[in-house]
C-alpha cells in the first residue's frame, strides 16, 4: 500500500513538475521571422487585412516607449492588436466567457533579441480556446486557423508599409483598417 | 492523472494570461509609434542632407540660465553693421580674437586632411572614399556645407585665408544659421528654395544677429554636420544623430536635458580650437587613472577613463572592474546604438539610376523610412542596433583609392585591428556599414566619381555612372581604365556616444549565455565561461567518468543489499 | 558486542559537515558558472560561488591552525600498510561480512585507503582547485602581479574544472564509502556525534 501510494504521490509531483516546465511552451508560441522588425509589422497587418473574416487592425502598440519616457532602454518591441467580431461577439455575449474579453484584442508581438534578430510571438489560441468550454474552443480554433494565415510570408511580395497608431485612440491618425469595433 | 494534468494546464494557462494583462498594464501612449517610425523631418527630399544645427535650438534650460560671459557680443561696435556675407563676420570676429583663425587653419576641421603618424597613410575627408557617398573631390561644392569655411568649391581653394574661417557655424546660438549643400560652405544670403524644386524656402540668414548672439558651442552647432554625415540625418555614425540635440535619459545619461546636460565639449574639452578624439587615431585602451584638474596632460579627455578612472565599479562589483582590463566600458554601457533615430545599415549603389517613367524616383521601407533613392541606390535602416564586437587596439587601416583591392572579397574600407594578445586591444562595440560601390575593374582601385555639379557630368544630373567616374578622376589626376563595376564594402565606426543609464547597461547572462554563445560570440581568443567555449574533452571525460563512478557505487551497493539478503 | 569510542571532536566535526555543504554548493554554483545549466542565473552564480570561496578560506584558515596546534595532521601521513586488505575488503570482504580489517582510534581515525584518498584530496584536488580558483579571483590583478602574459584564462578555468570533476567524483565515493561501515550508517552517525561504533 505504502509503495503504491508512494508512487502515486511520485508520478503527481512528476507530472505537476512536466507541466509547470511545458506550460508556457505550450500556451505561447516564438518563431525567428525572417524579416527585419518593421518589416515584420508591416507583412503580419497586411496579412490580417486580407484574412477576411471580419479581421482588422485595432492598434500597433509599443511598450518600449513607455520604459523611454522613464529614462531606461529596452530592445525594441511592437505588439499589432487585430480583432475579428465575427468571433469576439459570440464570446462577449456569454456571461459565463465574458471574462475573457481580457484577452481580447488578439495580440500578435515583435520583438528583437540579443541575437539581433527580430521574433514573434503570439498566444497559442487553440489550445488556449479548449480549456474554456465547447463554444470557445470553436470559435479559438477558427482563431487559431486565422492566426496561422497572419504568420504566412510571401517574400516575394514587395514590403508594404507599416501602420501605426490606435484608430479612435489619441488620434494616432487612424491608418490602422478603421474597424476597431471590438 | 489526465484530470490533474488538465487542471494544472488550466491553471497555468490563466496564470499565463495574468501575466500578459499585466504586460498590457504598462501605460503604451497611443501615439506612440509614430513619433519612432516617422522619416526625419527633411527625408521626403531627394538628398535630406541638409546641416539644420541639430534641428533644435539650444536646450530651453540653458536659455534661462544669465550667461556667465563677460562679454556681450551685441554691445560691440564692430558688430553692429549690416554683414552682406560670411567673411565679412570672421574679419569682424578677427579683430578681438586675432589668434582665433590661425588656431582654426591648423585643426581637421579647416584641412580636412589628417596624416597617421603610425601607419604613414594620408586621410582625412579630403582623400578617404567611403562607402557612403564615396568621396568629397570633385563633389567640394556640395560637401564643404560641413567645412568651417567660405567658399571651397574646387581643389583650389586657399586654405590660408583667415577671413575664409566660418566662426559661427560653430559659435551660433540662434540655431538660425544654416550652410546649406551646393553653396561651398555658404549660408544662404538670400531666400532660397530648398532642396531644389521642393517648394520649401530656406531663409536668408541674419548675418547680424548671428554674429551678436554668438557663444559657445552645444550640441546643436556640432550636431549640426555630425548628426548628419554620410547625407542625411542618422545615416553614419549610429550613435550621432538629431536625437542628441535634446536628448532623453535613456539615450544618452550625460547628455540629457533633464539631467547633466552636457555639450561634446564637455568631454571633446578643446583648447586651441583643436577639438580631441579621433576616429583616425582612437584611444582604444585608455589605462591611466581619472585625470586631475591642474595636471599637465596631453592625453585624450574624451575618452571614459579620463573621468571615470579604471576601476569605475563599486567595490562590492569587484568582477566587474576585472572586466575593464580587456573589454571598452562601450561594450556593455552601450548596449544599442541608434536608439533614437533609425541608423542607415546599409547602401548599395550598384541599383543607382533606376529610372520610373523616365524619372528618378524615390521609394520607402515598411516603416516610412527612404529605402530607394536613383539617385544613390538602396538602403536599409535599422534602430536599436546590436553592435558587432571586434578586437580594437586604436589602430586603423584604410583601402584608400591607391590600394589595390580584391573585387571577389569584401573590401573593408577601413580595418579595425586588434587582437586579444598584443596587450592594447579592448573588446569594442562597432557599427558595420555594408554596401556596393563603383571601383575601376581595370585597376582594381576605388574610384572618385561626381556626383553634385551644374554641369552634365554629375551622376545626379544624368545618372550616367561613365561620365560620373571619366569627370572625377579626371579631376583628381588619376588614371581611369574606363571599365568599372561594383564591389561589395563594409566600414566600421566604433560606438561611444549615446551612453545609457546604468540599470540598461548589459547584464552578465547577455554575454555570459550557454545557450547562445552570448553578445561576444563572434569574438575569438578569450575565454569566457558559460560561453560554450569550455574544453569539450574535458567536460565529456569529466561527466562520463562521474557517471561511472555513481555506476559502480550503485553497483557495489546493490551487490552488499543482495548479498544480505541472501544471507538474512 | 560493540563498543563505542570518540573518534571526532566537535571542531572536526563542525569542520567536516561546514566544509561539505560549502563544496556541494561550489559544485552547484561553480558548474553553472562553466555554464552546464541553468539554476541561479549566471550573474547570482557567480556572486554566490566567490562568497563561498571566501568562507571555505576562512574555514581552511581555522582548520589548519587546529590541526598543526593539535597535531591531527599526523592523521593523514599516508601507510601502505594493510592498504592491499582494505581493498580486498571493498571488492570482497565487504559482500560477505568479512570482519572489517581496520580499526578506528581517536590516533588512527581513517583507514589506509581513506588515508590515502584524503591525502591526495589535501594534497592534489584542494591544491589544484586553490591555486586555479585564486588566479580566476583575481584575474583583475595578473597585469600588475606581471603574470597576464604566462597564464591564461583558459588553462585557469581548465585546471578549475578539472579539479572540480576530481572532487565530485571524489563526493560520489565518499558519501557511498560512508555506508561501508560497521552498520550502513556507523560512520555517518560518528560524523554527526562524534562516537563511533566498533567491532
Amino acid at each position: 500500500m505504502l509503495k503504491i501510494l508512494s508512487g502515486f504521490i511520485l508520478g503527481l509531483i512528476f507530472t505537476a513538475f512536466t507541466a509547470y516546465n511545458m506550460a508556457p511552451g505550450l500556451m505561447f508560441q516564438e518563431r525567428v521571422s525572417p524579416f527585419g522588425l518593421e518589416e515584420t509589422v508591416a507583412r503580419i497587418q497586411q496579412n490580417i487585412e486580407n484574412a477576411g473574416n471580419g479581421w482588422s487592425l485595432s492598434g500597433l502598440r509599443n511598450p518600449a516607449k513607455a520604459v523611454q519616457s522613464d529614462g531606461g532602454n529596452t530592445l525594441p518591441v511592437l505588439m499589432i492588436e487585430a480583432c475579428s467580431t465575427k468571433y469576439s461577439a459570440p464570446i462577449l455575449k456569454d456571461d459565463s466567457v465574458r471574462f475573457l474579453s481580457i484577452l481580447m484584442p488578439c495580440k500578435i508581438s515583435i520583438y528583437k533579441k540579443n541575437d539581433g534578430k527580430t521574433y514573434i510571438g503570439n498566444m497559442n489560441a487553440g489550445l488556449m480556446g479548449r480549456m474554456f468550454g465547447p463554444m470557445v474552443g470553436e470559435v479559438m480554433s477558427h482563431v487559431a486557423a486565422d492566426q496561422a494565415k497572419f504568420l504566412t510570408f510571401d517574400p516575394s511580395k514587395p514590403a508594404p508599409q507599416m501602420k501605426v497608431g490606435t484608430p479612435g485612440g489619441g488620434g494616432a491618425g487612424g491608418g490602422a483598417g478603421g474597424g476597431g469595433g471590438c | 492523472m489526465s484530470i490533474i494534468k488538465n487542471f494544472l494546464a488550466w491553471v497555468f494557462a490563466a496564470g499565463s494570461a495574468l501575466t500578459v494583462l499585466s504586460a498590457l498594464a504598462t501605460p503604451a501612449p497611443a501615439t506612440a509609434p509614430k513619433a519612432e517610425t516617422g522619416a526625419p523631418a527633411l527625408a521626403p527630399s531627394a538628398h535630406p542632407y541638409a546641416p539644420t544645427n541639430g534641428g533644435a535650438p539650444a536646450p530651453a534650460a540653458e536659455a534661462k540660465k544669465p550667461s556667465a560671459s563677460t562679454a556681450d557680443h551685441s554691445k560691440f561696435k564692430e558688430l553692429q553693421k549690416d554683414f552682406k556675407e560670411g567673411p565679412e563676420v570672421t574679419k569682424a570676429c578677427l579683430t578681438c580674437h586675432t589668434e582665433a583663425a590661425k588656431q582654426v587653419q591648423h585643426t581637421k576641421h579647416w584641412t580636412w586632411e589628417f596624416m597617421n603618424p603610425d601607419t604613414k597613410q594620408r586621410l582625412g575627408k579630403k582623400n578617404i572614399i567611403n562607402n557612403f557617398c564615396t568621396a568629397v573631390q570633385s563633389n567640394y561644392q556640395f560637401c564643404t556645407a560641413c567645412h568651417v569655411g567660405y567658399g571651397w568649391k574646387d581643389d583650389k581653394f586657399d586654405f590660408s585665408k583667415q577671413e575664409s574661417v566660418d566662426c559661427v557655424v560653430c559659435h551660433d546660438t540662434t540655431g538660425k544659421y544654416r550652410k546649406l549643400p551646393g553653396l561651398a560652405g555658404h549660408p544662404p544670403y538670400q531666400d532660397t528654395e530648398f532642396p531644389p524644386h521642393s517648394g520649401k524656402i530656406v531663409k536668408a540668414v541674419d548675418l547680424k544677429d548671428v554674429a551678436q548672439k554668438v557663444g559657445k558651442t552645444s550640441r546643436a552647432t556640432c550636431g549640426a554636420c555630425h548628426f548628419y554625415g554620410g547625407g542625411g540625418d542618422a545615416v553614419k555614425h549610429g550613435d550621432l544623430d538629431s536625437s542628441l540635440a535634446n536628448p532623453g535619459k535613456y539615450l544618452d545619461v550625460h547628455m540629457a536635458k533633464d539631467g547633466l546636460n552636457f555639450t561634446c565639449g564637455t568631454c571633446h574639452a578643446t583648447s586651441g580650437h583643436n577639438v580631441p578624439g579621433s576616429r583616425y587615431t582612437p584611444t582604444a585602451m585608455d589605462k591611466e587613472k581619472a585625470r586631475l584638474r591642474g595636471k599637465a596632460d596631453n592625453s585624450n579627455p574624451a575618452t571614459c577613463q579620463s573621468c571615470h578612472g579604471t576601476k569605475p565599479h563599486p567595490e562590492k562589483m569587484a568582477k566587474l572592474n576585472e572586466h575593464t582590463a580587456k573589454i571598452a566600458c562601450q561594450t556593455c554601457h552601450i548596449p544599442e546604438f541608434a536608439r533614437g533615430i533609425a541608423t542607415k545599415m546599409s547602401w548599395d549603389w550598384s541599383t543607382a539610376g533606376k529610372m520610373k517613367d523616365g524619372k528618378p524616383y524615390t521609394g520607402k521601407d515598411s516603416a516610412g523610412r527612404n529605402a530607394y533613392d536613383s539617385k544613390k541606390g538602396d538602403f536599409t535602416w535599422e534602430k536599436d542596433v546590436i553592435p558587432e564586437y571586434v578586437w580594437f587596439n586604436g589602430k586603423v587601416d584604410y583601402t584608400l583609392r591607391e590600394t589595390k583591392l580584391d573585387p571577389s572579397k569584401v573590401v573593408k574600407i577601413n580595418t579595425m585591428n586588434g587582437s586579444p594578445d598584443d596587450g592594447k586591444s579592448m573588446i569594442w562595440p562597432m557599427k558595420v556599414f555594408r554596401g556596393k560601390q563603383p571601383f575601376d575593374a581595370g585597376s582594381n582601385q576605388l574610384v572618385v566619381f561626381h556626383t553634385y555639379g551644374k554641369d552634365d557630368s554629375a551622376f545626379w544630373g544624368n545618372f550616367d555612372w561613365d561620365k560620373a567616374l571619366e569627370y572625377g578622376m579626371k579631376e583628381i589626376g588619376a588614371e581611369y581604365s574606363g571599365k568599372y563595376a561594383f564591389v561589395s564594402t563594409e566600414m566600421s565606426w566604433p560606438i561611444t556616444h549615446m551612453v545609457a543609464p546604468k540599470g540598461d547597461a548589459l547584464t552578465c547572462a547577455q554575454c555570459h549565455d550557454a545557450k547562445t554563445g552570448g553578445r561576444l560570440k563572434n569574438v575569438s581568443g578569450v575565454y569566457m565561461p558559460s560561453t560554450g567555449r569550455q574544453n569539450s574533452m574535458l567536460d565529456m571525460a569529466g561527466w562520463a567518468l562521474a557517471l561511472l563512478t555513481l555506476l559502480g557505487v550503485i553497483v557495489h551497493g546493490a551487490g552488499r543489499i543482495y548479498m544480505s539478503n541472501r544471507k538474512g | 558486542m560493540s563498543e563505542k569510542i570518540y573518534v571526532f571532536k566537535v571542531f572536526e566535526r563542525f569542520w567536516h559537515w561546514s566544509q561539505a555543504s560549502l563544496i556541494i554548493f561550489m559544485l552547484i554554483t561553480g558548474f553553472e558558472v562553466h555554464g552546464s545549466y541553468h539554476l541561479f542565473g549566471f550573474g547570482r552564480a557567480v556572486s554566490l560561488h566567490t562568497i563561498a570561496a571566501w568562507t571555505l578560506i576562512g574555514l581552511w584558515v581555522f582548520a589548519i591552525f587546529w590541526h598543526f596546534t593539535t597535531g591531527e595532521w599526523k592523521q593523514y601521513i599516508p601507510t601502505m600498510e594493510k592498504v592491499l586488505a582494505m581493498v580486498r575488503y571493498y571488492s570482497v570482504g565487504i559482500f560477505v561480512h568479512a570482519p572489517h580489517p581496520f580499526r578506528a582510534t581517536t590516533l588512527k581515525k581513517h583507514n589506509p585507503l581513506q588515508r590515502l584518498a584524503y591525502l591526495g584530496v589535501l594534497l592534489f584536488i584542494g591544491p589544484l582547485l586553490w591555486t586555479s580558483g585564486w588566479f580566476y579571483l583575481f584575474f583583475g590583478d595578473w597585469n600588475t602581479w606581471g603574470v597576464d602574459k604566462y597564464v591564461s584564462l583558459e588553462w585557469v578555468a581548465f585546471f578549475h574544472t578539472a579539479g572540480a570533476f576530481m572532487m565530485l567524483l571524489f563526493l560520489i565515493a565518499h558519501v557511498y564509502l560512508t555506508t561501508a561501515g560497521h552498520t550502513p550508517t556507523a560512520h555517518i552517525k560518528a560524523m554527526i556525534t562524534g562516537w563511533e561504533e566498533v567491532d
